[in-house]
């Protein structure tokens, strides 16, 4: 009698246990993968597309990521994610963030801070200069993707040294223009737009001084290192080592000159060096990169322009989301996305890489323009703030205000400007 | 008659142009778009149009939407509107004209500079993305006009067969329902489709009030396929959106184009 | 009985008084991001930033030459139009929903449509050209040409809209006037100028006041159809509004903006009043002659 009693109870035990690792089993299955979005500029989606599958074949029934294709302009990407903000709504995960974002939306109170998310070793994985522009208040905010500076690039074949000082720079193009050898000398982005703001800001740092500090509300505009880098830009157009046209030109204009061998130097992107390597460049094999140039005794500055992944607040999954930034951020994913696309990569291993180092030594001289990196004044107001110093600059530059008064308007104006949104601390 | 047709013609084809060529653009492809004038094997194409309809929402989803917004506004309008412009027309001629030229104030308002405080309203009551609730501003944007249209409209009947009505004991309501509304009923149709039309092609408070893709007015759909430019030439996709966008439009102007005209009409007369 | 006004009127007021208050109100605070989107007194430093700020200045002028290019264009064409609409013709209601089918369709609608026609190179008008004067026209990306296409654009679109008023004024001209001059030997221009015109007047005004009043508020076409661009040629005020509030997060601005483009919208309109008060009266002073 036991003895049957204790197998059925065995075989009561065996069946449930079975049973219940079944229903276990399935409902592992059955749980819906948690749904991550990110919002991206059409470019940057296309780009790590490749990236996405392998991350979601990784994490199948785990994590899916679904990265959404935003516009191409870059402020179009802001307004439609604003849009939804301002009425409550948080319609995706996260969002690749410009770095002159991240105060504005910050300050909103719209995102997640990520301080909690990385370890200190994660954080000190990043080469010096990647970590700037993603904080605010204290906070990590963004996690960098893409890490962009501005980078002087000189023409090996017409001289043995890149510049270090601005005179120099100056000096050695007045020489090659006179003695025929080059059209121009300086090539740059001088339109009214945010590329101004960017050469105007390695400009001023340059010679010593600051456009705007966010803490204490001091604007150094209207002081001698302002004015003085404003009369530096300004005297090139005058002299003609850089043509009246640059007032009108972008990157791609600047590019489009210097590749077809017009300047000896020109101010531009990382991206840039792979398009004068191409066939159809003039200046093949004939190009240098190094960081701007800058005042004796005064650091060389470059203007950062990175890209991030910022996660919400009002995310749902948000730990999820951080793997997704983890995963699009890692060595392999950079390399990936150096090696096919030219993107800066933000990890000191990849720049320290020395296989990589061999078929792209252009990346020592960017990894070493990187700890050079000066962000955009970090305030909310931000893009008011270089509205005001591109209308002006761009009146200066035209011929239509003096160097000294056009930045005494831009001091004033961005001092109204800060004062009347509140932003005087 | 010869110079008067040929006029016409080109009345015809400055009207009508910038839509032919909107309705060529959308069957080419891309090939044929970039490329000159050539003559092409690979010249017509439907995929636009599947592109465009396929999309995530489908385009037809925001014709609805649209559809919904101007059916529910035309109707706040109607009956905001029917009673307003009944008292306006039975006040004495001083405060009448008053409150007229108050209303041809409000109509000639550009009510893009209401934006701001009406995206307050939307956040401060939580209105932002419904519907239903876009109902309210495009309401209240088309009382002017409708008001001043159906004032109007009463204005003209004759007083005494209201008159009578009331000596037989008509309550008001009753008088409305079976008296005043059918015999204004051509205005009440004029203000209703130029209500209805004003809401379908209304777009900056649209605009501030929806963000939800799915949930999108048509214009304000379209906005935001211009400004994905994610191709070099996506005049193609975009030329079959504004095709099928126009479609409703060509059509309602098409059916009701009497009352639309005179309710213009009527309005710039008695205005 | 007035109580059936009330409806009406709560929604009119919500809709147009409170929020000019509001503007008023907030104009003197600062209401931005920084300050939590919550309005703080700052003694009229939005008003001071507004009286230097020479963006809104440069963007009034660029709207005020939009609005008085296409109003006029707009008035003399839709008189033209008018004037055919009103003969006696085959299909007539054909050719006036036809004519009456720009007005009816959303702006942005085909604000996407003029951007591929505009479109350099390869859009219709600059391949024209192209073929005509040998080199590009770039019309949407030369400031000097891009605030000419969205007039162009706006013409086209609202014509029909004056059109239809002034063929409701046309409509109310007797036509014994016209055969009493015919008799007198008068000329189809002496009749315009002398007849039509004058006495066509009142509703001129009222296209004309309207629009400039809608003109001055340019907002749809501009967005879409060039963002402003190039080089902010083609910016408007409401545009600068509403980028201040939605991307630059100043609501406090923004409604400083608005509340003072709307005083001056309001002192324009008086002004046009005036001013064809002035020709009415003047007018009718010639009719009795």
């Amino acid at each position: 009698m036991l003895w049957i009693r204790s197998r059925s109870i065995k075989l009561v035990m065996a069946i449930t246990t079975l049973i219940a690792t079944g229903l276990f089993g399935l409902s592992v299955l059955a749980r819906q993968a948690d749904q991550v979005s990110i919002l991206m500029p059409a470019p940057f989606a296309d780009s790590t597309a490749e990236l996405v599958k392998t991350f979601n074949r990784e994490h199948r029934g785990r994590i899916h990521l679904n990265v959404i294709r935003g516009p191409m302009e870059t402020e179009a990407i802001s307004d439609l994610a604003i849009s939804s903000l301002l009425l409550g709504d948080t319609p995706f995960d996260a969002l690749l963030m410009d770095v002159t974002w991240v105060p504005k939306y910050a300050k909103a109170g719209w995102l997640e801070p990520l301080d909690g998310y990385f370890s200190d070793d994660e954080v000190n994985a990043l080469a010096s200069g990647a970590s700037e522009g993603n904080h605010y208040q204290g906070s990590l905010l963004r996690w960098p993707l893409v890490a962009d500076i501005g980078l002087l690039y000189w023409r090996t074949d017409l001289m043995d040294e890149p510049p270090r000082t601005p005179e120099e720079l100056t000096n050695i193009s007045r020489n090659l223009q006179n003695s025929g050898r080059i059209p121009y000398g300086y090539v740059w982005q001088g339109r009214q737009y945010e590329g101004l703001s960017c050469v105007y800001l390695e400009m001023i740092e340059g010679f010593g001084g600051e456009w705007l500090t966010p803490e204490t509300g001091r604007i150094g505009l209207d002081q001698a290192p302002g004015i003085a880098a404003t009369r530096w830009l300004d005297g090139l157009i005058e002299a003609g080592i850089s043509p009246r046209a640059v007032t009108n030109f972008n990157e791609s204009e600047a590019l489009q000159s210097f590749k077809s061998g017009q300047a000896a130097f020109m101010r531009n992107w990382p991206y840039a060096w792979a398009e004068l390597q191409k066939n159809d460049s003039a200046v093949k094999n004939k190009v240098g990169i190094t960081t701007m140039v800058a005042q004796t005794g005064e650091k060389p500055a470059a203007t950062l322009g990175s890209w991030g992944l910022s996660l919400l607040r009002g995310s749902a999954r948000p730990e999820s989301t951080v793997e997704a930034f983890k995963f699009l951020t890692s060595e392999d994913s950079q390399r990936y996305l150096y090696t096919n696309f030219g993107y800066t990569p933000t990890q000191n291993a990849v720049f320290k890489d020395q296989k990589l180092l061999k078929n792209h030594p252009s990346l020592a001289s960017i990894g070493e323009a990187l700890s050079y990196a000066r962000s955009r004044p970090e305030t909310p107001l931000y893009a008011q703030v270089s509205d005001v110093l591109q209308r002006k600059l761009s009146s200066t530059l035209t011929g239509m205000t003096s160097p000294t008064a056009g930045m005494e308007q831009a001091e004033r104006s961005t001092e109204q400007v800060l004062d009347a949104a509140g932003g005087t601390p | 008659m010869k110079p008067g047709r040929i006029v016409i013609v080109i009345l015809l084809i400055w009207s009508l142009g910038p839509l032919a060529w909107q309705l060529y653009t959308s069957f080419c492809t891309d090939q044929a778009l970039v490329m000159p004038f050539a003559s092409h094997d690979q010249r017509w194409t439907l995929a636009h149009y599947q592109s465009v309809l396929t999309s995530n929402p489908p385009f037809t989803r925001y014709l609805f939407n649209s559809l919904f917004a101007g059916v529910l506004s035309t109707i706040l309008t109607l009956l905001l509107a029917i009673p307003a412009g009944y008292c306006l027309s039975k006040l004495g001629k001083r405060s009448a004209l008053v409150i007229k030229c108050l209303l041809i104030g409000c109509a000639l308002f550009p009510y893009v500079l209401l934006f701001l405080a009406l995206l307050e309203i939307a956040r401060f009551l939580q209105l932002g993305n419904s519907l239903i609730a876009l109902a309210i501003p495009y309401a209240a944007l088309s009382q002017p006009l409708a008001v001043l249209l159906l004032a109007s409209a009463f204005s003209d009947l004759p007083s005494e067969l209201e008159d009578a009505a009331r000596v037989e004991g008509l309550t008001i309501l009753q008088r409305f329902r079976w008296i005043l509304l059918p015999l204004i009923s051509p205005a009440i149709a004029s203000t209703a489709i130029l209500v209805f039309l004003f809401s379908w092609n209304e777009y900056p408070i649209a605009l501030t009030w929806i963000s939800d893709s799915d949930k999108l007015t048509l214009p304000v759909a379209m906005a935001r396929i211009a400004g994905s430019s994610i191709h070099s030439v996506p005049y193609g996709p975009y030329a079959a959106a504004t095709v099928i966008g126009s479609i409703p439009l060509i059509l309602l102007v098409m059916i009701f184009q009497k009352p639309i005209v005179s309710g213009l009409t009527t309005g710039a007369v008695k205005g | 009985m007035l109580m059936l006004l009330i409806p009406s009127l709560l929604f009119l007021i919500a809709v147009f008084a409170l929020p000019l208050i509001r503007y008023g109100w907030l104009s003197f605070h600062a209401d931005s991001v920084m300050t939590g989107l919550i309005a703080i007194p700052n003694q009229g430093a939005n008003w001071q930033r507004f009286i230097h700020d020479s963006r809104y200045w440069q963007d009034l002028l660029q709207t005020l030459r939009f609005a008085l290019v296409s109003v006029t264009a707009e008035v003399i064409l839709g008189l033209a139009i008018a004037l055919i609409l009103n003969q006696p013709l085959r299909k007539r209601a054909l050719i006036r929903s036809s004519s009456l089918i720009p007005w009816a369709l959303p702006t942005t609608v085909m604000a996407l449509g003029w951007r591929w026609i505009f479109n350099t190179p390869y859009g219709p008008v600059d391949r024209l050209v192209q073929s005509g004067l040998g080199h590009s026209l770039n019309a949407l990306g030369e400031p000097s040409l891009a605030w000419i296409t969205t007039v162009y654009a706006d013409v086209w679109k609202t014509t029909p809209f004056v059109a239809l008023i002034l063929l409701a004024g046309l409509q109310t001209i007797p036509s014994d006037l016209y055969e009493a001059a015919k008799l007198e030997g008068a000329g189809p221009w002496i009749c315009l100028r002398r007849i039509t015109i004058p006495l066509l007047l009142p509703y001129l005004g009222l296209a004309l006041m309207f629009r400039l009043a809608q003109a001055f508020g340019v907002f749809d076409l501009v967005q879409v159809m060039t963002g402003g661009g190039p080089a902010s040629s083609t910016e408007s005020i409401a545009l600068y509004a509403y980028w201040n509030a939605m991307r630059f997060l100043d609501f406090g601005y923004s409604a400083t903006i608005m509340i003072a483009s709307f005083v001056i919208l309001s002192s324009l309109i008086a002004i046009a009043w005036f001013v064809i008060s002035m020709a009415r009266k003047r007018s009718v002073g010639a009719l009795a002659e």
